[in-house]
């Protein structure tokens, strides 16, 4: 009989669960259901991935036993002391716990601590014991299904960790012929929006991979800093394909047969090398054919680029026009670099390569600041609220349900859903009632009928079965997880086993309080529901892009303060990293409110966010180099009424972002370029009409480029935001 | 002397009268807000989350006094 994966993956759950039980009910440990919660926590996809996460499990364990007993020695004496610096640590587990590494680490580091510390603060004399058996049994959960998972029905991540890795070098290659495509017409835009989004995902699936296989791989844990080489580049080529499709809009209407003579060779010389690196990811790797040797491709390169441009047809363009060439130009050159380093990186994966490639190539600036993040501060406020508003019903309240369970449980719940806003508390509600249901049914009628481990060994397995074969889509984790931790609560399996109604009772309202408090926290202090957040994030991104813009210039500056390059790098971080946030909160508006607009129109604002973004950060690397002193003399004050009145567009924007006139803008900045154009004219005129040389030429039409970029996408936001009801968006809701 | 509120007996488990006159105050106020949502109502209230907590207050007390404790 071929047993599917789903029961393959619920059997090795429920058989380690009844495996931790039976080991810790047979040594006569304290609270046996610990080791079950780290078996039912630690269970997730691949051996790999499971022994990361149960390595992050047990890491966090042992740093959260150091700190509690540390606070229990500290402020026995003084729960309010204890309170406010346990408040202190909690705040810094669920600010790094937002970040991008070891998020589960501090997750638990988190909420362990509060379940030691809760459980031992009515005995500290027992303090020491409770932390030592929270450890032991973690480790027994962990060792368990970390075993069975070796053994029974092994998964290891390479396979598929090479089926991410091809599926993503297939889609960046149909990308790029899609966006190559949208040089003359927009007929393709859909198809580019839905392969730009399967990329995305598929970029995220390729790092968790990557991760899952280092751990089990050993072919992939030997080439690991070649594999790391190779997403940075993948993440960076993403990225370079994305401007250059933003740089279209600007060129589709110049003659490009012309200007562009060697297009079609460039994308064919891409093409190429996407396919090879594809070819090269497949199940069968080919031999390397000369031409596809490092040496060759340079000469591939060279034989594209020697060609110019139709000098005539230069000519005639505008000078905004040459800047937006100067532009498509820049991001051909840097798609036709990282081509050829991909390929040099995938062979040096595949073992191919002639001369070893620096591994740490690709990798950006080191971060040397510290820059902190507006929502994940808000996150560990939320988290605060939760645990306060828990421990002051647990001093004020005689009888609370609970009593100090209830503020372990906050914890645990409140630290998954205080750094995860989007979720909707109303998601719990099933799964948690589904769980409390079950277990209370099991708990009063099945178990007192069970005499020793022989028969509710069975009772366990069946149990978790039930809840990992039920529950086992990723998107369904947070039912599995409450249904298993539920099941576990109620049970109370234990040596000396009690039954009373009061349990399902009390952990029933116990469950209705922490909810309670948590539908509380989604108004207060902060404000979380997703039009809030979504019109909060916003007016933060357009702040940010008004200091960027009117600080242009300011960060290449040699005699800048380190407070000005501080507040530089945080703004930059803001523009570039909101239009994600936006995207992740846009699926939860109010769709009533969305009704005259349609969720399109909200994508599409987003989509035109991002541009801006990346346009800014286009226009701030083209202003690392100085505007050249024949321009600056003549053009300053143009420049300069630029800037300003794109610093006055933002500013507008940050107080209201409903505040853009597309039309007007349009006209404006119309207006604007055409003047600027018969200036610069007129100083190229009465200098002679000459550059000193080509490359300052280049320099001056890159940022000439760069700020009509940035204007371009200013003007497409407010003309592409005009359909959206602002006013209903934002009016109070329940 | 007046009525005094009782405890429900299902099953052979009391209740306790506030806790169904929660309940009750709650599924009440749920379907107020949703109504008030649905009407475009809730536009009218400065805070409307302060609204929803006095509704269930009102409701809970309301279906205490006069319904369970009648």
């Amino acid at each position: 009989m071929i047993l599917s994966r789903k029961t393959k993956e619920a059997s090795k759950t429920a058989l380690a669960m009844t495996i931790a039980y039976g080991v810790a009910l047979s040594m006569d440990w304290d609270r046996p259901y610990w080791a079950g919660f780290a078996v039912a926590f630690v269970s997730i996809g691949t051996v790999g991935q499971s022994i990361n996460r149960a390595a992050l499990r047990m890491s966090g364990t042992v740093l959260a036993v150091a700190v509690s007993l540390t606070l229990i020695a500290w402020f026995a004496q003084d729960r309010w002391l204890f309170m406010v610096v346990l408040s202190l640590y909690l705040s810094l587990c669920a600010y790094m716990m937002a970040g991008p590494k070891r998020q589960y680490f501090w997750q638990v580091g988190g909420f362990v601590c509060v379940i030691i510390a809760f459980d031992a603060g009515p005995d500290p004399v027992q303090a020491f014991d409770t932390a030592v058996i929270r450890a032991q049994q973690t480790g027994l959960g962990i060792l368990t299904y970390s075993l069975v998972a070796l053994f029974l029905w092994p998964v290891n991540s390479r396979p598929a960790f090479n089926a991410a890795t091809r599926d993503l070098a297939a889609t960046q290659h149909q990308l790029f012929g899609a966006y190559a495509g949208l040089l003359t017409t927009d007929d393709g835009l859909e198809t580019a929006r839905e392969l730009r989004a399967k990329e995305t995902e598929q970029r995220a699936r390729f790092g968790q991979l990557l991760d899952a296989a280092e751990t089990d791989s050993v072919e992939i844990r030997e080439t690991g800093p070649r594999w790391r080489r190779y997403q940075r580049l993948v993440i960076r080529f993403a990225e370079t394909l994305e401007r250059l499709r933003e740089s279209f809009v600007e060129v589709r209407t110049m003659d490009l047969a012309h200007l562009l003579p060697n297009l079609d060779a460039f994308n064919a010389l891409i093409e190429h090398r996407l396919s090879w690196v594809e070819s090269v990811l497949g199940p069968e790797p080919p031999e390397a054919p000369p031409e596809h040797r490092p040496e060759r491709r340079q000469q591939h390169r060279q034989e594209v680029f020697s060609s110019r441009p139709d000098a005539d047809s230069v000519e005639q363009l505008s000078h905004f026009n040459r800047a937006a060439m100067t532009v498509i130009n820049d991001n051909l050159r840097d798609l036709d670099r990282l081509t050829v380093e991909l390929c040099e990186a995938v062979e040096a994966i595949q073992g191919d390569a002639d001369v070893e490639p620096d591994a740490r190539a690709g990798e950006g600036p080191a971060r040397r600041m510290f820059l902190p993040d507006p929502d994940r501060m808000g996150y560990a406020i939320r988290y605060l609220t939760i645990m306060w508003v828990a421990f002051l019903g647990l001093i004020f309240v005689d009888g609370l349900p609970g009593g100090a369970g209830l503020v372990g449980m906050a914890g645990a719940i409140g630290i998954v859903l205080a750094t995860a806003p989007q979720i909707p508390i109303s998601m719990l509600y099933a799964p948690c009632a589904l769980g409390i249901f079950l277990a209370g049914v099991l708990y009063i009628f099945v178990m007192p009928q069970l005499a020793g481990f022989a028969a509710l060994g069975p009772m366990i397995f069946a149990v978790t079965f039930f809840f990992c074969y039920v529950f086992s889509e990723p998107r369904q984790m947070l039912g599995r997880a409450f249904g298993l931790a539920l099941f576990v609560v109620i049970a109370s399996i234990s040596n000396e086993q009690t039954y009373s109604f009061l349990t399902v009772a009390t952990t029933s309202l116990m469950f209705v309080l922490i909810f309670l408090v948590l539908a509380l926290t989604v108004h207060f202090p902060i404000s979380w529901r997703p039009e809030r957040v979504f019109d909060r994030l916003l007016h933060r991104y357009f702040r940010s892009c008004r200091y960027l813009v009117s600080t242009v210039g300011r960060h290449a500056d040699p005699l800048s303060t380190r407070r000005e390059r501080w507040l530089d790098t945080f703004h930059l971080r803001e523009v570039s990293t909101i239009p994600a946030k936006l995207a992740g909160w846009a699926p939860h508006l109010d769709t009533a409110a969305l009704a005259s607009a349609g969720e399109d129109t909200v994508q599409g604002m987003i989509s035109g966010l991002q541009e801006l973004a990346t346009r800014i950060r286009m226009m701030r690397d083209a202003t690392d180099q100085t505007w050249t002193d024949l321009l600056l003399d003549h053009l300053r004050d143009d420049v300069s009424s630029w800037q300003n009145g794109m610093a006055d567009a933002f500013e507008r924007l940050s107080v209201d972002p409903a505040a853009g006139d597309g039309k007007a803008l349009r006209d404006q900045l119309d207006e604007f370029l055409v003047r600027l154009e018969t200036r610069i004219r007129e100083t190229l005129d009465g200098a002679g009409s000459s550059w000193s040389d080509e490359r300052e030429a280049e320099h001056f039409y890159r940022l000439l480029g760069a700020y009509r970029a940035v204007s371009e996408a200013l003007v497409a936001y407010a003309e592409r935001t005009g359909s959206i009801d602002w006013v209903r968006l934002r009016e109070g809701r329940f | 002397m007046g009525h005094v509120p009782h405890e429900f007996a299902i099953g052979g488990v009391y209740l306790p009268p506030m806790l169904i006159a929660a309940m009750f105050g709650t599924v009440a106020t749920l379907v107020t807000a949703r109504l008030l949502n649905r009407y475009r109502l809730s536009r009218y209230f400065s805070y409307p989350p302060l609204v929803f907590f006095c509704l269930l207050v009102i409701y809970t007390v309301f279906t205490g006094t006069f319904i369970i404790g009648a």
